[in-house]
């Protein structure tokens, strides 16, 4: 089977899925479910055999003209290397885990027809990200998956909630293409061409073209996809799906989307523009951790984590980025950012897909209660997956060595002490936020006696749901170890990701250690185990409050949204109304009118007036006639 | 590979039955004509017959809307496959006697840029007709009959090669909307059908105007478009030519200022009518920009391109923030279809193969989608009682399927990929920022979220959220959801394979313009003309 | 004294002027027509005269007497007509005021 076939069988299988399912099931759960399902296993199948067996880890492009209008041609192709099999392979894994998840998590919804359609019209668009060769394709994808997400997060759409949650999502990820078309456009008119390829060789004869203005542009798609600060707001909303969604789309792989775009892409980015890229990463990295504090849902503590390590992901480019073009001695040192950032983004679709699930499987366990301060006891109810949940945890804060958090935040570290101070000790900080709260999470919700019924009541949740907990826990856990990865595979993580040596290497640990140990030590003792209320929330109010006021982002929206905005549609219409349709409109429907109410006062009706008119005429005709006109009238 | 298949299944057939014997291009002009005449005899038939059963019209009405629409599929097959280098197609001419002395007959053919609009028409005709067939309206038959005038002109408008009968035909088609607005429309439809009678002829006049001089002034001596093409005007007039036609085919367009009688209109018509209109009847003044005014008059179109910019920015951003503060479901239909004319004019603006190329796309697949639009707000104002968004909500769970046609209708005419629109609106920003205004793009792209915020927030008003007021009727019944999907799969079509329709556009416009139009080259200087 | 053509001239015009001013002024219907038809008489006067004195020895010239014959022709026409009217007015208002007979007015 060539190269070509296999891809288009992985990108379209999903689809046909989609398609069938819209036609034949969608009242059909068990039908539906099954298509879903076998997609995602072919997905996986095809794509552990190319990494196995049929692929030899050289870059494959292959690519068919899909629209010619003018000078502007659209190609739709392939293009398969390191970077995007790594992606394919995290996309693949960690979905067909969801995948089976969901089986068992959504066994009681009504609408699993509709669900499982979108689970696979959003597998579709997400390879396609992955596997897009040029620009304009991926923004064909980047825009599908938006719809994929606006569908699945508007899941229940009798909820108010569920409603305004996906709306939200979609525009704010709209605004941000807004920016990533502008920065396409521009992109295309500068050097000719939008294949990722082509690009790069002309960037490589040509550098000065390069401009920060179009690396800017192009990141605001990642500012939207990937929720950076300030097109943050979505994420936390989009908790309102379903939690596989918020598992698969909102952690592991649409989010991360941004962060790979950014190593496809990696050559369009000045120096200056990498140092916004850092700084906008370690912003969103540290308020999301402050966020995380006041959350008392389990999934809104999730999400906010999960904006802070994307927020890892993207300053690990930048910085990676910077410290390579500086210190640019070993052969892959072009490629640190790219290595420091898919190395975070890989073992973070591990762990934090694990977390999701997890909090998932507690979820469904509780019937649907997601408070954590009513859970607490569940170790003893839910043993798999308190201890999988356990591993999740230890791996987001990243322990030393039995963590594979902690190797890939490890290097996100190491460039950001060798790139930029501040940024260094803004992370660490934020990494021992990140024990913290997680610990606090954790101890709250797992530990200690049950704080309510239907804690009281839980327990251990099916197969279905348990078996991917234990997979995604055990690359958690080795995930930092190459040799859980297909050979073809190794290149990025292994010689991309820049290593610490010698003295340096002691000190990162050491660092790493002390945060994350540390983090969950004070979590135990803040918190204590299983409590009912927030300590922090009685003993120490103000800090708390500016955790829970997230920085009023979500207020600034909606008050612009509200009063800004509608205020401004109302006074245009009203403007247009009164104006054009009214002055101009009515006003001239108003003079056509008026002159004839003048014209109809000819008609008095009097013979006499006639007469008179008549002679009046008369007069003029004989002026005329005596030459009286001759010269008005040429 | 995926591409050429539908290519070459069309193709295949087209080459099939247009090899067979030399007749073929007599048929397939004959089969031009009878596509404009089949529904004018059946309308005629249906006004003149005596008494018929309420089964024998819907059968009459159906075959006069389906004629016309087949032909036009097989038509733009045959094209297809047999003229890939553009150039006009299935001609034929008929002398008219005493017009003759003028330079006019009915002449008719087909090009690359009329074809995209001739598909359409036939498609949302057939859309139109079986929507009204099941509508269960009073006085079926004299709807039938006014919708089958229509149709007829349509097909004429797009097929007609003469001036005046590209004119007449578009008349033609234009009065039955007035009296269907008049008999059927909703609340306020009399002012509203005197207001648009006398807004549209204005229009008219204005443009009949601007192409009897542009005729007299070109120095053809036929008053069709293949001639008028050979002699370009000379320069003087060119302005005031120019500026005729623009403001006259803008009115009929919506072009802003000229806008305020669309959304009224297309909200108090009956849905077919609406659907006719601001589908297909209201490309005829942009279809006549790109056919005469753009390749005649090249420098009166650079004489009027800044204003046109304003005016279409207008259209744009004006026109889009009115959309938003609608509470109504069809008048924000209305707004939103004349916000999406911003677009194509901006397209017509850039002046280069792939602005006016992706108009073009972007003309074909708004028609469909707001077409499609239009009829399931009809649907939803059937069922909920109203089209007021406040007292509209939670539809979503008591009908699904029309929640999810609806939404996807929705997403097609906000520019989703997957779906035709969106090639439009793409080719239509990568050709602005080639134009010699580069900052119009940032503007133009503001209309994307625009158009997010109003049509999401249409679709969460209406279908998510809590269930609201009163609902009649089940889910979108089958007879409903025939037309429906008829639009939609054509929009998937288009959207998954694009060339089925670019490609002649492509060829057609690098023809039309061949002198006029720079083709604008990617490269890595400051972009420079070509041929 | 010679009679000459200004005589007759003279009396023409007085008649028009009589009849012009009867027209605009008078506000009996009949009596406007009255005027109307002494115009039209003051016009043959003049056209007769015009005959009479240029007439060439060996040479008459009719054309004025042959246009009066047509103008009295056309007068009579004119008259039943116009009568006619006037007494389908009567019938209708039972007036012939000028003042009266508005309704077709604006």
């Amino acid at each position: 089977m060539d190269l070509g076939t296999v891809l288009s069988v992985i990108l379209l299988a999903p689809l046909v899925a989609a398609g069938l399912i819209w036609i034949l099931a969608r009242q059909r759960a068990a039908l539906a479910m099954t298509l879903s399902l076998g997609a995602a296993a072919t997905i996986l199948c095809l794509s552990l055999w190319l990494f196995f067996a049929g692929w030899d880890g050289s870059a494959f492009e292959i690519s068919t003209e899909w629209l010619t209008l003018g000078s502007l041609t659209l190609d739709v192709g392939f293009l398969l290397n390191d970077l995007s099999a790594l992606m394919l392979f995290i996309v693949a894994f960690v979905g067909f885990w969801i995948h089976l998840f969901s089986v068992g998590y959504m066994n009681d919804d009504k609408a699993r027809g509709r669900f499982f359609g979108g689970l696979s019209i959003f597998m579709f668009s997400m390879l396609g990200i992955v596997l897009a060769n040029n620009l304009f394709m991926m923004f064909i994808f980047w825009e599908l998956v938006g719809f994929s997400s606006y569908m699945l997060i508007g899941h229940y759409l009798d909820t108010d909630e569920a409603a305004q949650a996906s709306k939200k999502a979609f525009i704010v990820n709209r605004v941000g293409d807004f920016g990533f078309l502008i920065g396409i456009i521009i992109t295309y008119w500068t050097f000719g061409t939008v294949n990722f390829n082509e690009l790069r060789e002309v960037v490589g004869t040509q550098p000065q073209l390069v401009t920060t203005l179009m690396g800017l542009l192009l990141f605001c798609g990642v500012l939207g996809k990937s929720a950076q600060m300030p097109l943050h707001v979505w994420l936390p909303d989009a908790m309102a799906g379903p939690t596989p969604i918020s598992a698969l789309i909102h952690a592991a792989t649409m989010v991360a989307a941004g962060v790979y775009f950014l190593g496809r892409s990696f050559f369009l980015f000045t120096e200056e523009a990498l140092h916004i890229v850092a700084w906008v990463g370690v912003v969103t990295a540290v308020s999301a951790a402050l966020w995380a504090f006041a959350q008392r849902d389990i999934k809104k503590i999730l999400a906010y984590s999960t904006l802070s390590q994307l927020g890892y992901m993207v300053a690990g480019f930048g910085l990676g980025s910077l410290y390579g073009l500086h210190h640019g001695d070993a052969h892959n040192a072009l490629y640190y950012g790219i290595g420091a950032s898919m190395f975070h983004l890989t073992t973070h679709a591990f762990f934090k897909a694990l977390l999701f699930l997890g909090s998932g499987s507690v979820i469904h366990a509780c019937h649907h209660e997601q408070d954590i301060f009513k859970m607490g006891g569940l170790w003893k109810k839910m043993p798999l997956t308190t201890l999988t949940f356990a591993a999740g945890v230890i791996a987001i804060a990243g322990v030393p060595f039995i963590a594979a958090g902690f190797f890939s935040k490890d290097a996100i570290l190491y460039v950001a002490m060798k790139s930029s101070q501040p940024a260094f000790y803004l992370l660490t900080g934020t990494a021992l936020l990140t024990a913290l709260y997680m610990g606090r999470l954790f101890f709250i919700a797992f530990l200690g006696k049950p704080n309510s019924a239907s804690a009281e009541h839980a327990h251990e949740s099916p197969w279905t749901i348990v078996l991917p907990l234990l997979v995604l826990a055990v690359f958690s856990i080795g995930g930092g170890y190459m040799i859980m990865y297909p050979v073809t595979l190794q290149e990025v993580m292994g010689h991309w990701v820049p290593h610490p040596h010698g003295k340096d290497h002691t000190t990162m640990i050491i660092i790493s250690a002390v945060a994350s140990i540390i983090g969950l030590v004070l979590a135990r003792i803040i918190y204590g185990a299983g409590a009912a209320t927030d300590k922090v929330e009685k003993t120490l109010p103000p800090v708390f409050a500016i955790s829970r006021s997230r920085f009023y982002f979500d207020e600034i929206y909606g008050y612009y949204v509200k009063k800004v905005q509608d205020r401004l549609a109302d006074v245009v219409a009203f403007l247009d109304t009164l104006f054009i349709s009214g002055v101009l409109v009515r006003g001239s429907a108003a003079v056509a009118g008026l002159l004839g109410v003048t014209a109809r006062r000819l008609h008095t009706g009097s013979v006499s007036t006639y007469v008179w008119w008549f002679f009046a005429g008369l007069v003029l005709f004989g002026a005329y006639a005596g030459g009286f006109f001759d010269g008005i009238i040429q | 590979m995926t591409t050429q298949l539908p290519i070459a299944l069309l193709g295949g057939i087209g080459e099939f039955l247009t090899s067979a014997g030399h007749n073929q291009p007599v048929l397939n002009a004959l089969l031009l004509m009878l596509a404009i005449v089949v529904p004018l005899v059946v309308a005629l038939a249906l006004a003149i017959s005596g008494a018929l059963s309420e089964r024998a019209v819907k059968v009459c009405g159906a075959l006069g809307f389906l004629v016309p629409g087949l032909i036009s599929l097989w038509l733009a097959a045959v094209y297809i496959s047999a003229f890939p280098f553009g150039g006009y197609a299935f001609e034929m001419s008929a002398d008219l006697g005493l017009l003759e002395r003028f330079g006019i007959q009915l002449h008719l053919g087909l090009n690359g840029l009329a074809l995209p609009f001739y598909i359409m028409a036939g498609l949302v005709g057939m859309a139109a007709g079986f929507y009204a067939i099941q509508s269960g309206v009073e006085r079926l038959r004299l709807y039938l009959i006014l919708l089958l005038v229509m149709q007829g002109g349509l097909m004429g408008v797009f097929s007609s090669i003469d001036v005046l009968f590209f004119y007449f035909f578009h008349e033609f088609a234009l009065i039955p909307t007035f009296i269907m607005i008049a008999l059927w429309g909703r609340k306020g439809r009399k002012a509203v059908a005197i207001e648009v009678t006398i807004y549209l002829t204005f229009g008219a006049m204005i443009t009949l105007a601007g192409l009897i001089a542009l005729y007299l002034f070109s120095g053809a001596e036929q008053f069709n478009m293949i001639a008028m093409r050979e002699a370009i005007v000379e320069a003087p007039y060119q302005g005031t030519l120019f500026g005729l036609l623009l403001i006259g085919f803008g009115v009929l367009v919506s072009l802003f200022p000229f806008h305020t009688w669309a959304p009224r209109a297309y909200a108090t018509a009956p849905a077919p009518a609406a659907m006719l209109h601001a589908g297909v009847l209201k490309k005829f003044g942009l279809y006549g920009l790109i056919q005469l005014a753009y390749p005649l008059l090249p420098q009166g179109a650079a004489d009027w391109a800044p204003l046109l910019l304003w005016l279409a920015l207008g259209n744009l951003l004006i026109i889009g923030f009115v959309t938003m503060s609608q509470r109504d479901l069809k008048l924000m239909l209305g707004n939103a279809s004349v916000m999406h004319m911003g677009y194509a004019f901006l397209g017509l603006y850039a002046y280069s193969t792939v602005g006016i190329g992706a108009a073009i796309m972007m003309l074909f697949a708004h028609g469909l989608s707001v077409a499609l639009l239009f009829l399931l707000a009809d649907v939803v104002e059937k069922r909920g009682g109203t089209s007021d968004f406040k007292e509209l909500g939670g539809m979503g769970l008591r009908a699904p399927v029309l929640m999810g046609l609806f939404t996807a209708a929705m997403l097609a005419s906000i520019g989703l990929p997957g779906f035709a629109n969106f090639w439009g609106e793409l080719g239509i920003f990568v050709a602005l920022f080639a134009s010699d205004t580069p900052w119009v793009l940032y503007l133009s792209l503001i209309g994307i979220i625009i158009s997010a915020v109003y049509g999401l927030r249409a679709v969460a008003s209406v279908f998510f959220g809590e269930a609201k007021g009163e609902f009649k009727g089940g889910d979108i019944t089958p007879a409903e959801k025939a037309p429906a999907l008829l639009l939609l799969i054509s929009l998937f079509v288009i959207g998954l394979w694009p060339k089925v329709v670019s490609d002649p556009v492509n060829e057609s416009v690098n023809r039309s313009f061949k002198d006029a139009v720079p083709t604008v080259t990617a490269s890595t200087d400051e972009p420079t003309l070509s041929e | 004294m010679i009679i000459g053509l200004e005589h007759y001239f003279f009396v023409s015009v007085l008649l028009f002027a009589i009849g012009f001013f009867g027209v605009l002024l008078r506000k009996n219907t009949l009596v406007v027509f009255m005027c109307l038809e002494l115009m039209l008489s003051a016009s043959i006067l003049a056209l007769i005269a015009f005959s009479r004195y240029h007439t060439t020895p060996g040479q008459g010239l009719m054309e004025g007497n042959i246009f009066v014959l047509f103008i009295i022709a056309i007068a009579a026409c004119e008259v039943a007509v116009g009568l006619s009217i006037i007494v389908a007015l009567w019938r209708r208002n039972q007036t012939v005021e000028l003042s009266e007979i508005n309704e077709l007015k604006h």
